[in-house]
């Protein structure tokens, strides 16, 4: 067989498989009569209410002298990690914002860090393409630096996103610019599965995120620069569980619902979509209209602990709290007088739900925290 | 309703008795009186004058309510006549000056302030049952629901339910369903500080229409004037700056922790250095936060600090090391030195009457010899010389002479009276005396010149009549007298330069001096090559041990592969060739005039032995599985003594002759084959050069950086002493591998601070094809193309370096350039005659290649400027010759400095055949 001939056969698949998904899509179409918000509008629902004193920011947690890139809680909630383009990562005590450790970094250029269930160790990733993992317990060298005390090594591309799966310390999942996403074993350092690369039906374009299921850790979604979402089994790397489609722009960020059958996503197309992964159908798509041409990108996404609220930070320094059922914006925290000067790159819920924190590239990071006598929902 | 107990007050009239100790709310126990007793005032907080606007908060804390203390005016003025009446407080921040209503009565300002300091909660109770109280006592409880009010605000922790009359705005912040339970300790870290809590009472004795006068509000108070005074010293004229002072609150009893009331003056504490607040070491985390600026309140942060505290600054206490990790004193000690708002207020410092200015204060504080311990102050400078003192004293010290700060000096700077002056200063009686010891003539009131070195002339005479400092002793004569002697480093001339340019930097200009350039390239650019070449040039130790030994493994897993390359054209040859044999077999049968010599045993020349194929086949094996790099290790200790005779191994060696015809080999492969069984060693050390041809730069071949400064060579040296300060720059090399970074470029995101991008394209690639089939050098020009149009790098500066010119000259003598679809309208012109008419160029005999070059880099050139509507910078490379990386970098270096100078620039040049490229590509 030659190689036009191959070519003219491989153009001839991927034909065959645009028509495939195209029908897909129309089928899933018809069959969804309704989305969430149309349902719950039906059913009289009414959105959430938000006063001015409602969600209000209890803290700013100054600091880093670069843009923050990422953040994480503990599970214990009140200690957050955040790393920086300064080349820091600092461990914080969200209710004193006191620093707890300030790590330096051997590479700078850090895209995203996690905290342990435990709270003993954080890990961190960036553009060295490895996810390095220090122990806050471990004493610090002479020049007052924490040790590395594993480095996990084999990503071909940057380390876009990490995350420890819950209740076990020695587990993490990376996402890389490689396309593919890696579970690690922390204690020998090896790679566990590899999910997508280049035999393996993965993403065709960098992963920039991925989410682990709370309550059933063995699956994960993953949001990719091919403006697709995947759903992965730990038990079986070989191939994704099922793509979702439905995107327009690259995919910077996945978050999965409390209940654990849905899952959020972020978009460089400026809006965020719950998607259900029993049915692999898109619930709903968040989209709020602006006038002019420039799209406001969503960089992080956050769910409320009922789910009933979405939190997402905005390129353009906006972070809109959008009630999920009824898919209307209920409060923007980027209103004047208490945003961020930057684009919020991360935010974050604490465990029990009763916080936010955003980190944003103006090097601040800001605590949320419902105020008043609302409930936290 | 008559009174139960009576309480006794202190007389407040005797304005005489300022030491007597209060006592207060003594049970009275005499018989029941006669009269009535007033009712404690009631508060009409309609009538109340509005406070004043709070300042804005530098901390923009959104969730801090500033709790706001109404003041307080009874409706029945006249029933307070001759009470204390209270002043109402406002923020310290407050720039509302307030005109001081009774001056007079400074001794009730301090019985207010002792009033306040008194357990208030204790009071308001006893007040509070005690209705039918006395007048005086009506005020008292005023003023005592007014501090507890105070009190309130400050710890709502603490009374939170004993007052129900205090207003607290911040309610939001205590009623939070979670974070109320830590909210208690929480709410303290932004104590109410704002409110001052010093209340200067005025005891109003005077007359009524003096009280009819709106409440009046002090913002500086006597007692904090005094204090400022007593801390620079009587001596010293303050400046006219109106200064900001932040009081903290005294609540609890002297000595004790600002926040929590416990402890007394022995209990260690940390005091703030803006406000003198002093805390516990329980509390001082929750006052100060995570200390930004240093050791301050968290509602200090950004005010400038006291300025008796400078001396402290940086200096650490063993409180803060106890609470903190080494690491983060430092970080906080850092903080609190360097920081802006920490710094000397420039305008605090006069020189010779005039009020310094931020770049004055600069050059004072970064000469050579820098006037020591500068505090705020008036001080007189003699730039001839380069005495300094301060005003109305005789000099203290002798600083670096002709600094252009402050104004001139006046005759009367140091008050001397000896009609003797010294560059136009009257001298003082002292310095008389040093120059009658030192042997200088002083009959008849002359006038002196005295310059830095200490050669002095008199007024309107040529001739040097000597060296005030010159005569021995007089450095012991100077000591006694307490004056300065020049130091030895205030030498003139050329020294003082080289003192200057040793200098180290001071660590918070250091970041500003570091350059920052992007090295990017695709896959096979050799930007890693430039990379190691760059760490080879200008690192006196290029690897670490860890990176050898990274870089060990990386070659020797490279050289396992190419082994595997050369197995596997073994394996292929040997079929063809059996193949081939066979096809002779056959021929053989149909004509046998062929011997049948080496038929039968089906062996070739590419043939090996059993032990060979075994592990030929175990490493294609492992090859094919990808697992390669996890298990060589183990491999190297297993197959050295079986690398040696692979290689000697004929068949081996026949299919190295024709590795031409193996495509998966690099170029570079057969450099370290040649070498295999010594590099295959488990002792084998890669030399530089062996490092340099490695592919890659890490083991992962992620983000690489390195940090290094143009070594000062000899050519530099004749550029002149404005270059001097060059070498003070250092650079920042960082190298991005473009594979796995995506097309679309997000984390380029994370390099809007860099200075310059290099971008490396391989010249030798234009006959290369990727696997998809598509050519190499339109791949590196569309990846070109993302990089230069990202809006992270608008008018950013770009060099292009085109690389592996060696081999591209070789090359572009036997495959035509116009192999790439982008180059077809190549048509160089190479004519005899060319050489003879191209005289004022370079080289005067352009090669191919060189043609060649300047072609492609014109193609470059053209499409930046179509995409960018700018200039791209071009240079010509051979990665692998240290000189030509060297002059590449400092041609980089060279467009740095540019770029500042610019502005001088017309950017009236517009040559796309700019030849600066080629005067930097030998």
């Amino acid at each position: 067989m030659s190689v036009p001939e191959l070519k003219e056969r491989h153009a001839a698949a991927t034909e065959t498989v645009n028509n495939l998904r195209e029908r897909l899509r129309q089928r899933r179409n018809e069959l969804l009569d309704t989305d969430v918000a149309g349902y719950a509008r039906s059913q009289g629902r009414s959105p959430v209410t938000f006063g001015p004193t409602d969600l209000v920011c209890c803290r700013i947690l100054q600091g880093h002298t670069g843009k923050v890139y990422s953040l994480d809680w503990t599970p214990e909630r009140n200690r957050i990690v955040s790393a920086s383009q300064d080349g820091r990562l600092i461990v914080w005590n969200a209710l004193t914002s006191q620093k707890t450790h300030a790590i330096k970094l051997p590479c700078a250029w850090v895209m995203t860090c996690a905290f342990s269930p435990t709270g003993q160790s954080v890990a961190c990733g960036g553009l060295d393409s490895m996810c390095s993992i220090f122990n806050l317990n471990s004493l610090t060298d002479r020049d007052g630096n924490l040790p590395v005390s594993k480095t996990l090594s084999g990503h071909k591309g940057y380390v876009s996103c990490c995350q420890y799966v819950p209740n076990e310390d020695i587990h993490i999942i990376t996402s890389s610019g490689d396309q593919t996403c890696v579970l690690w074993d922390i204690t020998t350092g090896l790679r566990t599965s590899i999910f997508g690369g280049e035999f393996q039906s993965g993403h065709t374009a960098d992963v920039l995120s991925v989410s682990i299921n709370a309550s059933d850790s063995r699956t994960f979604v993953s949001g990719s620069c091919d403006a697709t979402a995947r759903l992965w089994d730990t038990r079986a790397a070989s191939r994704a569980v099922r793509t979702f489609h439905g995107h327009e722009g690259d995919v910077n960020t996945v978050k999965f619902f409390p209940d654990g059958n849905r899952f959020g996503t972020g978009s460089d197309d400026g809006t965020c979509r719950l998607f259900d992964i029993r049915t692999g159908h898109q619930l709903q798509v968040y989209h709020q209209q602006h006038g002019d041409n420039e799209v406001p990108h969503v960089t992080s996404i956050a769910f409320s602990i009922s789910g009933r609220l979405l939190f997402a930070g905005y390129s353009n320094g906006n972070c809109y709290v959008w009630d999920t059922l009824l898919a209307k914006v209920v409060l923007n925290l980027g209103s004047p007088q208490n945003s961020h000067e930057g684009r919020i790159s991360c935010l974050g819920l604490s465990a029990d739900g009763s916080a936010l924190c955003t980190g944003s590239w103006d090097t601040n990071l800001k605590i949320w925290a419902f105020g008043g006598n609302r409930r936290v929902i | 309703m008559p009174p139960e107990e009576a309480v006794t007050f202190p007389s407040l009239e005797n304005e005489d008795e300022e030491e007597q100790p209060y006592s207060f709310a003594v049970e009275y126990t005499g018989p029941p009186v006669p009269y009535d007793l007033p009712r404690a005032v009631p508060i009409n907080v309609e009538k109340i004058p509005v406070a004043t606007v709070v300042s804005k908060v530098p901390l923009s804390n959104t969730e801090l309510h500033i709790p706001v203390v109404p003041p307080i005016l009874a409706p029945d003025r006249n029933k307070l006549s001759k009470e204390l009446l209270l002043q109402p407080t406002v923020s310290p921040t407050s720039v509302i000056a307030f005109e001081e209503r009774v001056s007079e009565d400074t001794n009730n300002c301090l019985l207010s302030g002792e009033l306040s300091s008194y357990e208030s909660g204790e009071l308001a109770e006893l007040i509070n049952n005690n209705d039918n109280s006395s007048r005086r006592l009506g005020a008292c409880s005023v003023s005592n629901e007014h501090s507890s009010m105070l009190d309130y605000c400050d710890s709502f922790g603490k009374s939170r339910e004993s007052s129900s009359r205090a207003r607290v705005s911040n309610d939001d912040d205590l009623n939070q369903p979670d974070w109320g339970s830590n909210e208690s300790v929480l709410s303290l870290d932004y104590p109410s500080s704002r409110v001052s809590s010093r209340k200067t009472g005025d005891c109003n004795n005077e007359s009524n229409a003096d009280i009819k006068r709106p409440q009046v509000v002090t913002f500086r108070d006597i007692e904090s004037d005094d204090g400022l005074d007593e801390e620079f010293g009587q001596d010293e004229v303050q400046p006219q700056v109106a200064r900001v002072k932040r009081e903290p609150q005294t609540k609890g009893k002297k000595g004790s922790c600002y926040r929590c009331f416990k402890g007394n003056r022995f209990t260690e504490k940390e005091v703030c250095i803006v406000c003198d607040a002093k805390y516990c070491s329980n509390c001082v985390l929750g006052a100060m936060g995570s200390m930004p600026e240093g050791r301050k309140c968290v509602t200090c942060i950004g005010f400038p600090i006291d300025e008796a505290k400078r001396g402290s600054l940086g200096k650490c206490s063993r409180m803060l090391k106890r609470l903190f990790i080494d690491l983060e004193v430092r970080q906080i000690m850092k903080a609190e030195k360097l920081c802006e708002a920490n710094q000397l207020p420039p305008e605090y410092i006069c020189v010779n009457g005039q009020p310094l200015c931020h770049e004055e204060l600069a050059i004072l504080q970064s000469c050579p010899i820098p006037p020591k311990k500068l505090k705020p102050g008036n001080y007189w400078y003699d730039k001839v010389s380069g005495l300094w003192g301060k005003e109305g004293q005789k000099p203290s010290m002798i600083i670096s002479p002709h600094l252009n700060v402050g104004g001139s000096i006046r005759p009367d700077a140091s008050s001397g009276n000896t009609q003797i002056f010294i560059n136009g200063r009257e001298i003082t009686k002292v310095e008389l005396r040093m120059l009658q010891l030192a042997g200088v003539q002083v009959a008849g009131n002359p006038h002196f010149w005295v310059n830095e070195d200490g050669s002095y002339q008199e007024e309107g005479q040529k001739n040097m009549k000597g060296y005030i400092w010159g005569k021995a002793g007089m450095k012991l004569v100077c000591a006694v007298l307490s004056l300065p002697v020049p130091s030895k480093s205030s030498n003139p001339g050329g020294e003082l330069l080289n003192s200057m340019s040793g200098r180290s930097v001071p660590d918070y200009l250091e970041q500003r001096i570091l350059q920052k350039i992007l090295l990017v390239g695709s896959t096979g650019s050799g930007s890693s090559t430039i990379f190691k070449q760059a760490k080879i040039l200008y690192k006196d130790v290029p690897f670490s041990e860890d990176e050898r030994e990274n870089i060990k493994l990386t070659i020797q897993s490279n050289v396992y592969g190419y082994l595997g390359i050369l197995l596997e054209g073994r394996e292929r040859f040997e079929e063809e060739s059996l193949a081939e044999m066979r096809k002779r077999a056959c021929s053989k049968d149909t004509d046998p005039e062929v011997g049948s010599i080496d038929d039968g045993d089906g062996k070739t020349i590419y043939s090996i032995g059993l032990r060979l194929k075994e592990f030929s086949d175990w490493l294609l094996k492992t090859m094919v599985s990808g697992h390669l790099e996890t298990i060589f290790l183990a491999a190297t200790r297993e197959y050295a003594p079986l690398i040696e005779e692979l290689w000697k191994d004929a068949a081996i060696q026949a299919t190295y002759n024709r590795r031409s015809e193996l495509e998966m080999l690099p170029s570079v492969a057969s450099y370290y084959l040649e070498r295999a069984v010594e590099i295959l060693k488990m002792d084998y050390e890669p030399s530089d050069l062996d490092i340099l041809y490695a592919e890659g730069v890490t083991s992962s071949n992620g983000l690489a950086c390195v940090d290094f400064s143009f070594p000062q060579s000899l050519c530099d040296e004749n550029i002149g002493t404005a270059d001097q300060h060059d070498s003070l720059l250092r650079y920042q090399l960082i190298r991005v591998q473009a594979r796995g970074l995506g097309e679309n470029c997000k984390w380029l995101e994370m390099f809007e601070d860099i200075g310059m991008v290099i971008f490396c394209v391989a010249l030798s690639d234009y006959d290369q094809f990727s696997a998809d089939g598509t050519n190499k050098m339109l791949l590196s020009r569309k990846f070109f193309e993302s990089i230069v149009t990202h809006p992270t790098f608008d008018q950013m500066d770009f060099l292009l370096i085109l690389n592996k010119f060696d081999q591209f000259e070789e090359k572009v003598e036997q495959v035509p350039l116009t192999r790439c679809e982008w180059f077809d309208d190549f048509h160089p012109l190479i004519s005899r005659h060319r050489t003879n008419t191209n005289s004022n160029s370079i080289n005067n005999n352009p090669t191919h290649g060189q043609l060649a070059f300047h072609y492609i880099a014109v193609k470059f050139k053209r499409l930046y400027s179509s995409l960018t509507g700018r200039k791209l910078y071009v240079s010509l490379l051979k990665g692998l010759e240290p000189k030509s990386v060297d002059a590449a970098l400092k041609f980089a270096r060279e467009i740095l400095k540019w770029d500042e100078e610019r502005a001088n620039f017309s950017l009236s040049e517009h040559s796309f055949y700019s030849t600066e490229a080629s005067s930097f590509s030998h």
